[in-house]
């Protein structure tokens, strides 16, 4: 199908990826605010003196133009918005999982003005040095409930009652906590009923909330991602087991 | 199937190239067997040559066709400074500003999950053995001011500070000679955070 040829100026956005294109030029994955996810092409950019290349940085509130017709369209201005601090040390990692599941995830040109804000505001705390693992697993509830599938989180699916934070519940993808009952076959991840608590309150203070939280959140998203492999969550155990094995030279 | 003729073997090896089209590959190989035979032949005798003879330099892993490279071997190097680098091209710019008396280790990479590259491509497990050879006490880390240079940079420094190794970073700012009007506002913004005390 042919689409029409369209012009947009100064578009709050953020660099979720770029890739080498041609000799000199990038493609450049963009987050938007009112166009959700788009592909652009900027002409040069890898030239050296390319004054794009600096300002085409992930994690930096931008504002970009663009023109064209079809699924990539051309860059036209980049320009530095500022206003957040840069993220650094262990939150870049954080990032790059953000940067992989909007990739994933999101379809593009699909606008979710809502998953902007989120986004940014993602970025901030992680930028500002907040506590790493609340940000990404708010982030994450986010990102789903964008993208039509709100995870049921208060209350159980088959009978309507409240969660009860003692109570343990198979987690059922597209609809919600069972009761080990009502789940005899017993093909989704178990949770308990805190840990369903603190994803819908954002409050992981309860012992062992976080961790579990992170392995239902993995599963759930698996379960939308279809087999496409999240390459950040592999990266992150390497440099652990690095570290490890280091370690162990010491010792020896 | 017809086997592939010379002239199609030759345009379709060129496209492994980076940024070499269908296009450009049969440009290129016209050329050469159209006007430069004596280049056509010296190119595959240097690439042929090259690719057999290039390795890994043992200790700091830049391109080299020996066991150990030059500047590892050399006695006038400071061996108590390792400098790591993205790339030999890097590599060749810090050698440039002869500001610099130490040794090097090059990743030949940077950590990238979004392209694929984790601690296991760019073999930070051979860095990490260098490093603690002994001898280096300080590890100066020269990646690049992207978030995937920074990123690589980051976890290097935890790797090894938990060593007991000294660990530095290149300083980031304005650039010699540069005037604020036309700096970027990136780098302006990160000077400002980053300034230094002059007087007190
Ligand atoms: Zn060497």
């Amino acid at each position: 199908m042919k689409q029409a040829r369209e012009r947009r100026e100064d578009q709050p956005a953020f660099v979720l990826h770029a890739h080498p294109y041609r000799e000199t030029s990038l493609i450049v994955e963009a987050l938007t605010a009112d166009y959700g996810r788009v592909a652009l092409v900027a002409r040069g950019a890898k030239r050296p003196r390319s004054e794009l290349r600096g300002v085409l940085q992930a994690f930096q509130p931008l504002t970009l133009s663009w023109a064209g017709a079809g699924e990539i369209k051309t860059l036209t201005r980049a320009e530095w918005r500022g206003g957040l601090p840069l993220v650094a040390g262990s939150a870049l990692l954080c990032g790059f999982y953000l940067n992989e599941l909007l990739l994933k995830m999101l379809p593009r040109e699909d606008a979710h003005p809502q998953l902007f804000r989120d986004y940014q505001s993602t970025l901030s705390k992680l930028a500002a040095g907040a506590e790493q693992a609340p940000a990404l697993r708010q982030f994450e509830v986010q990102l789903l409930a964008q993208l039509g599938y709100a995870l049921p989180l208060t209350h159980e699916v088959d009978s309507g009652l409240p969660v009860d934070p003692g109570a343990r519940y198979y987690y059922a993808f597209d609809r919600g906590p069972r009761t080990l009952a009502s789940e005899p076959e017993r093909r989704y991840p178990l949770v308990r009923g805190t840990t369903l608590l603190a994803l819908a309150q954002q409050d992981f203070s309860a012992p062992d909330a976080a961790v579990e939280a992170k392995r239902l959140m993995r599963e759930v998203l698996d379960h939308y991602l279809e087999r496409r492999t999240i390459f950040s969550r592999r990266v992150v155990r390497d440099i652990q087991a690095l570290d490890e094995i280091a370690d162990e030279d010491d010792d020896s | 199937m017809e086997p592939l003729s010379s002239l199609e073997e030759l345009t379709q090896a060129l496209r492994c190239l980076p940024s070499v089209g269908p296009k450009a590959a049969q440009r290129m190989a016209l050329h050469l067997l159209q006007h430069d035979r004596e280049g056509a032949q010296r190119l595959a005798l240097a690439l042929e040559a090259a690719a057999r003879g290039v390795r890994h330099c043992q200790r700091c892993n830049t391109f080299t066709e020996d066991e150990i490279c030059t500047l590892c071997r050399s006695s006038k190097r400071d061996a108590t400074l390792l400098c790591v680098v993205e790339t030999p091209a890097d590599l060749m710019m810090v050698e440039h500003t002869q500001a610099y008396a130490g040794l090097y280790f090059v990743l030949m990479g940077r950590l990238s999950p979004l392209d694929g590259i984790g601690p296991k491509e760019i073999r930070l497990d051979r860095l990490l053995k260098r490093a603690l050879d002994g001898a280096v006490r300080e590890v100066v880390l020269a990646t690049n001011f992207t978030n995937e240079g920074e990123a690589t940079a980051h976890y290097i420094a935890e790797l090894l500070a938990a060593r007991k190794l000294k660990v530095t970073r290149l300083a980031r700012g304005v650039p010699v000679g540069g005037e604020l009007e036309y700096v970027d506002s990136g780098t302006l913004a990160q000077a400002l955070r980053e300034r230094r005390l002059l007087a007190n």
